[in-house]
């Protein structure tokens, strides 16, 4: 989190991580699609190779509070690819918290534990501890076959500390719950910590109020 | 750009200075070209209040106003603050005492104030004729020139004029966006392969501490396997040494039977102590502290000792044994007493391994070897080759396979446990016998088909060339 008290201005990263393909990049997309033109900046694509993301891709998006505090997002998504650790450490540096983008295909189940182990040793090796740090899982790519079922996904979400979301990301489905998941978790946790409301007089829920205002789809477009 | 500011940039890929991402050179291009298309002075100043561009061409109007003592200040004071004023978001339109305006719109990325751009002075075609302001600026106004410049003026109706503006605002943010893109990419290629590096670095490290444990424990091995070996032959010598004595009958007269035992005993001990030589050597060998007696060796003499010696066993086992010499063969440039274990170790294996009927042939002939230069390269300072002896120790065995075949030098290998038991040895022979062949500066190679027998070549210096 970065702070900017003269110019009443708060940024914070939040890194969309996972297995390569899960579709982290298409959660971005989406959410680029679905934000209204006023909140979401241009979403920046940083060198891919056969669409396959080699740093990062990077949406900003800002709210202003009615309070006076405006809140800069930075949504980071970083390479799955295996061979891009240093890259994928790079990027979670100075994370205030994580949506890990899982795939719901039951052959890609391994995939996404090694990924989520992988999560846990980068933000060590940061510094961040990953009993402390905001994370929520999604299980995207619902549409596909050989899913894990809805029912076993409320047995886990029963079972996991980090809430659970579902997604159909290349048509939008659950993007945006998943986003306002991860903010709610985010700025709960950093209430927490360094006691927003009083320093800035915004709290939890009316910045979550103006967080669903600012992301509401705008007329026309539509989850596909 | 400074490090802290790089790691900022990775950590929140925010812009830090307009000028970090937008390059002056691109920036003055495009406002040129606008300058090209409508007329209009294009200035691009960043949120630090540094000028990147200045596109504008001094107009008769303002140099007249200069001339004038009252005008050159309110001209200066104009500028001046134009040049200062930072819109919030809504575009600025300040008027100059001349009757022109200048438009100054705010250039904003990812939600932050970068800069501005200022388009003017123009005048806004809605405009009639020149301001009391500029007319009355200065006692020495010639109204008519003044009015003359004014018209002279470019003018522009103040809704297109707004348009014009916001493209060209778009136009340059989204230069700061592409820039930006490419700040980014080649910062995170660097910290990329800087942090790769560390990694492999750390890596490299963690690799070669346990290489010198391993090295260490390797040496601590060779000691131990030294002391052990040496300590075991001490008492061994003695039990071979009255065992003897027993079968000379020194201590009185023996039974059959107590002959008999006393011959397994004396069989087994030597049999132990030729493991435990073995033992020794190898240690000195690794530790390079054997020392070699070299001297010119006759091939001829060298495989009939060792032929006179396996001969009864190959007879036991009904193995052929030949032994070839070609007339040509030079003498051998070596220690005679560790040439003869070299090939008997050989000959004793291909016996150990070839059944009934089979053969093992022990020939010499005259060739050539490397004379170390490396590999072929700088022919020109190297003699390519120099004369040597080749031994070969052929077999009709059983062959080793394949995949064994680049272990069967390493000490202790043996291919497979049953072997030891069948045939007996510790797996220290063909160890040795390398490390004998390195030590004379030779070489030997091995090739095998299963089945069909094993030939071992051995190249070693020929004495000519050391004599």
């Amino acid at each position: 989190m970065q702070v900017d008290f003269a110019a009443k201005e708060l940024t914070l990263k939040l890194v969309y991580y996972g297995p390569a393909l899960s579709g982290k990049t298409t959660n971005l997309r989406a959410i680029h699609w679905l934000g209204t033109s006023n909140a979401c900046g241009e979403l920046m694509t940083l060198e891919t190779q056969n669409d396959r993301t080699l740093f990062f891709d990077m949406l900003p998006i800002t709210v202003s509070s009615q309070s006076g505090l405006k809140i800069r997002l930075k949504l980071f998504t970083v390479p799955g690819q295996v061979m891009h650790n240093a890259t994928r450490r790079l990027v979670l540096q100075g994370t205030d918290g994580v949506a890990f983008i899982a795939d719901s295909q039951r052959s890609e189940a391994d995939a996404n534990r090694e990924s989520f182990l992988n999560l846990k040793q980068n933000l060590e090796e940061n510094g961040i501890d990953p009993g402390r740090v905001p994370i929520i899982i999604q299980f995207n790519k619902r549409d596909m076959e050989d899913v894990r079922t809805d029912e076993e996904l409320e047995a886990i979400a029963y079972q996991s500390r980090e809430p659970i979301y579902k997604a159909v990301a290349t048509r939008g489905y659950g993007v945006m719950q998943t986003l306002r998941g991860l903010i709610r978790e985010t700025w709960d946790k950093l209430e927490e910590e360094h006691q927003l409301e009083n320093k800035f007089g915004v709290s939890p829920v009316r910045f979550m109020n103006e967080v669903e205002l600012k992301l509401k789809h705008e007329p026309g477009r539509r989850e596909r | 750009m400074q490090d802290d500011t790089t790691a900022a940039d990775i950590m929140m890929g925010d812009v830090v200075r307009l000028e970090d991402v937008l390059s002056r050179d691109s920036v003055t291009s495009v406002a040129k070209s606008f300058y090209a298309l409508f007329g209009l002075p294009v200035r691009v100043i960043s949120h630090e209040g540094d000028l990147l561009a200045d596109v504008h061409r001094d107009r008769p109007l303002c140099n007249y106003v200069n001339t004038l003592g009252n005008g050159e200040r309110e001209c200066t004071n104009t500028v001046s603050l134009v040049r200062d004023l930072e819109p919030n978001a809504e575009t600025i339109v300040h008027p100059c005492f001349t009757g022109a305006v200048y438009r100054i719109a705010p250039l904003a990325y990812q939600g932050r104030p970068i800069g501005r751009v200022i388009v003017g002075p123009y005048v806004p075609a809605e405009t009639q004729g020149p301001p009391e302001s500029l007319t009355s600026v200065d006692e020495a106004v010639d109204v008519p020139t003044a009015r003359g410049h004014f018209q002279q003026m470019p003018r522009v109706r103040e809704d297109i004029a707004e348009e014009l503006c916001a493209h060209l605002k778009g136009v340059v943010e989204l230069l700061v966006f592409s820039g930006h893109r490419a700040q980014l990419a080649s910062t995170m290629q660097v910290a990329s392969v800087r942090e790769n590096y560390r990694e492999l670095a750390e890596k490299n490290e963690a690799l070669k501490s346990s290489y010198d444990e391993l090295k260490q424990l390797d040496q601590l091995k060779s000691t131990f396997l030294a002391t052990v070996s040496h300590e075991l032959r001490t008492p061994l010598t003695s039990i071979i040494g009255y065992t003897e004595m027993l079968e000379s009958g020194a201590a009185g007269a023996l039974s059959d039977g107590q002959s008999e035992f006393l011959k397994t005993i004396r069989g087994k001990a030597d049999q132990l102590l030729g493991l435990i030589s073995s033992l020794l050597d190898l240690g000195r060998l690794e530790a390079k502290s054997l020392d070699l007696h070299n001297e010119a060796v006759d091939p001829r003499a060298l495989l009939a000792e060792v032929g006179s010696t396996i001969v009864p066993s190959a007879n036991r086992r009904n193995v052929t044994l030949d032994i070839k010499v070609a007339d040509a063969t030079a003498k051998i440039w070596g220690d005679p007493v560790r040439l003869q274990q070299i090939v008997l170790n050989l000959a004793d294996n291909a016996l150990k391994f070839t059944h009934e009927g089979g053969e093992v042939v022990l020939s010499a002939e005259p060739g050539e070897m490397d004379a170390g230069g490396p590999a072929g390269l700088g022919a020109a300072l190297f003699s390519a080759s120099r004369p040597a002896v080749v031994l070969t120790v052929r077999d009709t065995g059983m062959g080793i396979p394949e995949d064994h075949l680049s272990r069967i030098f390493d000490a202790f290998y043996q291919i497979d446990a049953g072997t030891t038991r069948s045939h007996g040895g510790a797996g220290l022979g063909l160890s040795i016998v390398k490390q004998l062949v390195d030590g004379h500066g030779g070489k030997i190679e091995v090739t095998s088909a299963l089945d069909e027998g094993t030939i071992f070549t051995v190249t070693l210096p020929a004495a000519d060339a050391n004599a």
